[in-house]
């Protein structure tokens, strides 16, 4: 730090997240976490439900946020914001509420204190950090969950090829909700991840979002390979990026180029049971995935048009001197 | 002004006299009047507070957890399962210092289910760290109310008001509904120093490790027994201003030289009241526990000395153990010099009629003697029951 | 003393920072500027990766200056170069590599055209005389790296005009003269006395000049075609190629046979060729031992022709005959009226080399009425027998030291040439002028000589994710119908075009100020900086935080980050 006089505090983008949490290296969320934090600003103040994110920014007496931030349990974050943000309405105060929770607080167990969070029409963007598993409790499925996944509640077996159900469609759920705005985002795609919570900030009233952050421990792959895994997620139709208004598709990023699931699936452990050369199964589910990644694909009408770079919108590319599309 | 008011639309009256920030509630029997008065005070125009109509008990909890935080005064209603329900967030408020307060409209809990009053659902959560306050009348019930929201502020401790579904909820008095200048001067703006604030961004709710779990669990402990001097002093100011006190820690009525005591809390205190009046009995005294948590050891004994026999009335059971009041009374006279010989009852189960003959019978339980029972109970219906 | 408990357990804000992550760590992120592959393929030691930079930045002038810190004449090369840089170029793997030669190019005209004046070093003036012998590419190099360092310099050469083979031996159709006018006008106004019609061995001794000057740089080129014959076998009327060219040149006369087939595989042989085919000559035959660019040949077995005056001549009719060599002369008497040629190709010759070996049974014959070897030159020894010892060239180290001659130096096409090196081209000719005023600058300051040298980086270390594809521009080429001995062929790219393409470049190794590595930090630990730091980036690594998980690396497009043992 010789070389800059404290260039911490002289940061050009406002940091809500600060260094020193104990996230394990390379968390999807803990970037998911600072990347929405520092597109929202300091005017905000954060709910968090229970999980690895609250575990690790906040072990008494230190916090990794620098925005006032209030915790309570697993399944009521959605119902904290609200009451926090009745009470800036009380008191005539503006600034925005975003709660925050994990798949399981969110999908499962949080999803009732969601769903009436967004029927009340609170002015609260929800952020829901998707790593497809309770990661805190050591990696049990989730609703979240994909198919076929490995976990340590769906082990594959002689009689299991890992979770037997679907990962819960929550993005069309929340869409029924009528809500003005839902996206889905990634962060393998910082700018597009940026530009859906600036959208989402300019709203009065519930908007949501669902962050594909993947967890190195829990998905078995390794913390310098978070981000690829992430935009393969993308790539394959997996996780499509989408934005809905008051329920329907407006928009999605276009896939230039669609990659097969394989390459998605064998990069990370929590699958590998699907590349047993032994098992007739292994293909079975590989196609099952195949197929559901096309169905996204067809449904969002995701195809994009090649080699066009404008087609490239929302997509990560650089230039020199920062990142081409923000 | 004296009004005759029902008790649920006295306490959405007194409600709104403490002018809260934040109402978030749940409907549900008996709790159901309370609700609907302060939404219709809201919707008259007669309360200006954002009235949040959750989906469950545990969002009601939850939002005026997340309201008190954010710096408002806060308030919320409920019964039975629904309390039930809150008793994650419960435990929540209170481990992180926020002033809320809620009414239990006591009932019991299911199954079998059944709506009407005892105290088994303010019992559950006993140990959640709140202060609770038990009310023999609608009047106790609306002076509590008013001063919950002083003794809460002024310890940061959440404060549960238990009033006797139906019997209080459900009843109506002619009461004395404050002036809101008088309240205005009692109950000054809610100023909360920890609040969820850009400006100062603090982290509340965060994760507490062996190494300091057991301070904050002293602390809490702590917190409440102080408590018991700010429920004194926020009652007694009460009375300077109103001449009416609701009832302090504990409030002991009958004559000085009686040797037999009864001990109870809530409306049940009412009834004794009257038949100690009315019905020609032994000469006893009638101890009104209001504060059950914290619960005022010291005050508990004082009223004892020189009582020969004492029962106490529990309006709920701990199923294996007997009565909770009981058990607790036993020991908070534990090792006193000349302690009265104690008997343990539970009466009005679930909503069975305590009548004014209960008097009598229970001051002749030192005279039969024997350990923790029902005291209503019928024998010859258990064949049917079982 | 602990830390008291408060009420309700509150923290304070970035309260964190107390908790030092950085211990976790068994490896670290460090910034690596590694060498972007077209800087190491260059010659004459451009770092085209940084130029290309500054023009992306929108500063073409800074851009040129960071160019002319190696290569002087960038009008010159930009047209000339085979560029072995856009061979080497990583985008080549993903679409097409960056036209550099035409950036190149752009710039250096675009200085002629501005005038902007060439950067000296900072420093204060030397006293010491430095002659060098030779005005070609390798003399005016090695005149003007001195004249930076503000050395007094005298570049001398036999002929009337600086610029050597540049004039002497290269198509106006390939470098126009008012270029190679402008560009040594321009880079002798640096400070550079200039002697012409001063010949070694003719005008001056080399004695001479080593008591007169501090130190000598030989730059005399290689002036005496190589001996050629087949199986002892010469035409009576027999005129190399390189000779044909220079008087072609010099006084615009050509032979004109029916047919004729010019023995040898570089720029010469290809130049004379097209010469001789717009002459009017109906059948020029090109007979050489290299291949064609192309997949199935090695990219050491390739002939040493700038690509695309390859493709032209293709297309202006040259006929081509790769991996051949001419095994007979068919002579009527004294007269060549045909050549017999074979196939070969070079081999692995079981000592670790490869040699080349003819296929007995692949004979054809050509009905040619002249044949012409270009197959090279030696160095002219006039004045320089005690240097040369009887060898073809002039043996040095890579800074042109002679050994057993302080003081004296050489480079150019008279050096010994390392073969992986130089080829012979122009650019490598610079690179050797510009090696050798740093041993001349070394040696009279009283230091070793010094050449940065940084690992190349190889295209698998680049995150693709983060490019666009993008195509390569395309440069207007005179029509066919069009071509005549004096116009260029190939014209410049426009201003947009210039930029667009210096756009395209992937920037390997060296930062791009994307703040990927910034941006993508789970743990904060990369922190963005305003002014420049020391390793040219904008970027600190916080080691006090930095847990060592390696996504900054794997996500930087450009292979900056690399990540290192950190135990």
């Amino acid at each position: 730090m010789s070389e800059m006089n404290d260039p911490r505090a002289r940061q050009p983008r406002f940091r809500g997240l600060e260094a020193g949490h104990r996230a394990c290296q390379g968390c999807g969320e803990a970037l998911a976490a600072r990347l929405v934090t520092e597109s929202a600003g300091p005017d905000v103040i954060l709910t968090n439900a229970t999980g690895c994110l609250e575990v690790f920014t906040t072990p008494w007496p230190q916090s990794a946020w620098r925005v006032p931030w209030l915790h309570s349990l697993f399944e009521n974050s959605a119902a904290i914001a609200s009451g926090v943000e009745a009470a800036l309405k009380a008191q005539g105060r503006r600034s925005k509420v975003i709660a925050m929770g994990g798949d399981g607080g969110t999908f499962d167990i949080g999803f009732q204190a969601l769903s009436g969070m967004l029927e009340r029409m609170h002015n609260v963007l929800y952020v829901c950090y998707d790593n497809e598993a309770y990661m805190n409790t050591g990696i049990q499925r989730s609703g979240s969950t994909p198919h076929a996944a490995r976990t340590t509640t769906s082990p594959p077996g002689k009689e299991r090829m890992g979770k037997r159900h679907l990962k819960k469609d929550l993005l069309s759920i929340i869409a029924a909700h009528h809500i003005p705005y839902a996206a889905s985002a990634s962060v393998a795609y910082p700018q597009d991840l940026r530009r859906k919570v600036r959208r989402a900030m300019e709203i009065d009233g519930p908007t949501f979002l669902l962050v594909h952050s993947p967890c190195p421990l829990g998905w078995g792959h390794d913390g310098s390979e978070t981000i690829q895994v992430a935009r393969l997620a993308v790539q394959t139709g997996l996780f499509p990026l989408v934005e809905l208004e008051r329920g329907e598709v407006a928009s999605v990023m276009p896939l230039r180029q669609r990659v097969p699931v394989a390459e998605y699936l064998c990069r990370q452990a929590r699958f590998r049971h699907l590349f047993a050369d032994d098992d007739h199964r292994a293909q079975e589910e590989r196609e099952h995935l195949q197929a559901l990644a096309d169905y996204n694909i067809e449904r969002y009408g995701l195809d994009g048009d090649g080699d066009d770079p404008f087609d490239a919108d929302g997509a990560d590319t650089i230039r020199r001197g920062g990142p081409a599309n923000s | 002004m004296l009004e005759a008011l029902e008790g649920s639309q006295a306490i959405a009256r007194a409600v709104a006299l403490c002018r809260p920030g934040v109402v978030a509630a749940y409907p549900i029997t008996p709790q159901t009047h309370i609700v609907e008065n302060i939404s219709k005070l809201v919707a008259d125009g007669k309360l200006n507070t954002e009235l949040v109509s959750v989906e469950s008990e545990f969002s009601a909890a939850s939002v005026v957890l997340g309201a008190s935080a954010a710096g408002s005064r806060s308030y919320t209603a409920s019964s039975s399962q629904g309390i039930l329900l809150m008793t994650e967030v419960l435990f929540n408020i209170s481990g992180m210092r926020l002033p809320v307060v809620m009414t239990c409209a006591n009932r019991a809990i299911g199954a079998p289910i059944n709506i009407w009053n005892d105290h088994s659902d303010s019992m559950a959560v006993r140990d959640s760290g709140w202060i609770q306050l038990h009310c023999a009348d609608n009047q106790e019930a609306v002076d509590t109310t008013i001063q919950a929201f002083r003794i809460a502020e002024a310890t940061e401790l959440p404060v549960m008001v238990c009033m006797d579904g139906f019997v209080l909820t459900h009843t109506l008095e002619t009461l004395e509904i404050p002036d809101q200048d008088l309240v205005d001067r009692y109950l000054p703006p809610f100023v909360f120093n920890r609040m969820l604030d850009p400006q100062n961004p603090l982290s509340l709710g965060t994760l507490v490790g062996p190494e300091y779990f057991s301070e904050t669990r002293h602390l809490a402990h702590e917190a409440l027994n102080q408590s018991a001097s700010t429920i004194v002093d926020v009652d007694r100011e009460w009375q300077n201003l109103t001449g009416r006190s609701a009832g302090g820690l504990l409030s002991v009525e009958g004559p000085d030289d009686a040797k037999i005591g009864v001990l109870a809390m809530g409306s049940v205190v009412s009834t004794f009241r009257e038949a100690m009046d009315c019905l020609a009995a032994e000469p006893a005294k009638l101890m009104a526990l209001r504060a059950f948590r914290p619960l005022p050891e010291e005050a508990i004994r004082s009223a004892c000395a020189g009582l020969d026999h004492l029962v106490v009335v529990d309006r709920a059971l701990s199923p294996g153990f007997g009565g909770i009041v009981g058990g607790e009374i036993k020991a908070a006279l534990s090792g006193m010099k000349d302690a009265p010989q104690i008997y343990n009852v539970a009466i009005g189960l679930g909503g069975r009629d305590v009548p004014l003959e209960m008097w009598p019978r229970l001051l002749d339980v030192p005279k039969q003697g024997g350990g923790f029972r029902i005291l209503d109970l019928e024998p010859a219906k258990l064949g049917e029951m079982s | 003393m602990p830390i008291p408990m408060n009420r309700g357990a509150f923290a304070l804000a970035g309260s964190s920072l107390a908790f030092k992550t950085g211990t976790w760590r068994s490896a670290k992120p460090v910034h690596v500027h590694a060498a972007a592959p077209c800087h190491g393929a260059c010659p004459a030691g451009e770092d085209q990766q940084a130029w290309l930079a500054l023009l992306q930045e929108g500063h073409p002038q800074q851009a040129w200056e960071s160019l002319v810190a190696a290569n002087p004449l960038p009008s010159v090369t930009g047209r000339v170069c085979p560029h072995p840089c856009e061979s080497a170029c990583n985008r080549g793997h993903y679409d097409s590599p960056i036209a550099i030669h035409a950036v190149e190019r752009w710039l250096g005209d675009q200085a002629i055209q501005n005038n902007w004046p060439y950067p000296r070093l900072p420093g204060s003036p030397r006293p010491e005389r430095i002659a060098v012998v030779g005005a070609g590419p390798a003399g005016l190099s090695a005149a003007y790296h001195l004249a930076r360092r503000h050395y007094n310099v005298v570049l001398m050469d036999a002929m009337p005009a600086a610029g050597g083979l540049l004039r002497s031996a290269i198509p106006p159709t390939r470098l126009p003269r008012d270029v190679i006018d402008a560009e040594i006008r321009r880079l002798l106004a640096v400070g550079i006395e200039f002697r012409p019609r001063a010949a070694l061995g003719r005008d001056i001794t080399l004695e001479e000049l080593r008591s007169e000057f501090d130190a000598v740089f030989l730059a005399v080129g290689a002036g005496k075609s190589r001996h050629w014959d087949v199986d002892g076998a010469v035409p009576a009327d027999l005129h190399e190629g390189l000779g044909l060219l220079r008087e072609w040149l010099a006084v615009g006369a050509i032979p004109k046979p029916n047919a004729v087939v010019i023995h040898g595989g570089g720029n010469t042989a290809v130049d004379l060729a097209r010469v001789m085919r717009r002459a009017g000559v109906r059948d020029v035959h090109v007979v050489t031992a290299s291949g064609l660019p192309g997949p199935d040949t090695d990219p050491d077995d390739v002939l040493n022709v700038v690509p695309r005056e390859l493709e032209q001549a293709i297309e202006e009719g040259v006929q081509f005959h790769p991996h051949r060599t001419i095994n007979r002369l068919i002579m009527r008497g004294s007269k060549v009226v045909g050549v017999e040629m074979v196939r070969l190709k070079k081999l692995p010759d079981g000592h670790g080399h490869k040699a080349r070996v003819s296929f007995e049974g692949t004979e054809t014959v050509l009905h040619v009425d002249m044949v012409v070897p270009a197959i090279g030159e030696v160095v002219d020894p006039t004045g320089l027998g005690a240097i040369l010892n009887g060898r073809d060239f002039i043996d040095t180290d890579m800074f042109g030291t002679i050994a057993g001659h302080p003081g004296l130096f050489a480079g150019g096409d008279c050096r010994g040439w390392i073969k992986k090196l130089t080829n012979g081209t122009v650019s490598a000719a610079i690179g050797d002028g510009r090696r050798a005023a740093e041993g001349i600058d070394a040696l009279l300051s009283g230091r070793s000589p010094m050449e940065a040298s940084r690992p190349a980086l190889p295209f698998a270390d680049l995150n693709l994710a983060y490019y666009e594809s993008a195509p390569r521009i395309a440069l207007p080429t005179l029509p066919l119908s069009q071509r005549d001995d004096s116009r260029e062929i190939e014209g410049g790219p426009d201003t947009s075009q210039a930029l667009a393409e210096a756009a395209r470049c992937f920037s390997c190794g060296n930062c791009l100020a994307c703040d990927n590595c910034w941006t993508l930090c789970p743990d904060n630990a990369v922190l963005k900086t305003r002014e420049t730091c020391s390793d040219g980036s904008h970027y600190l690594f916080d080691y006090e935080f930095c847990k060592g998980c390696g996504l900054c690396a794997t996500e930087c497009p450009c292979g900056f980050i690399s990540m290192v043992n950190d135990d």
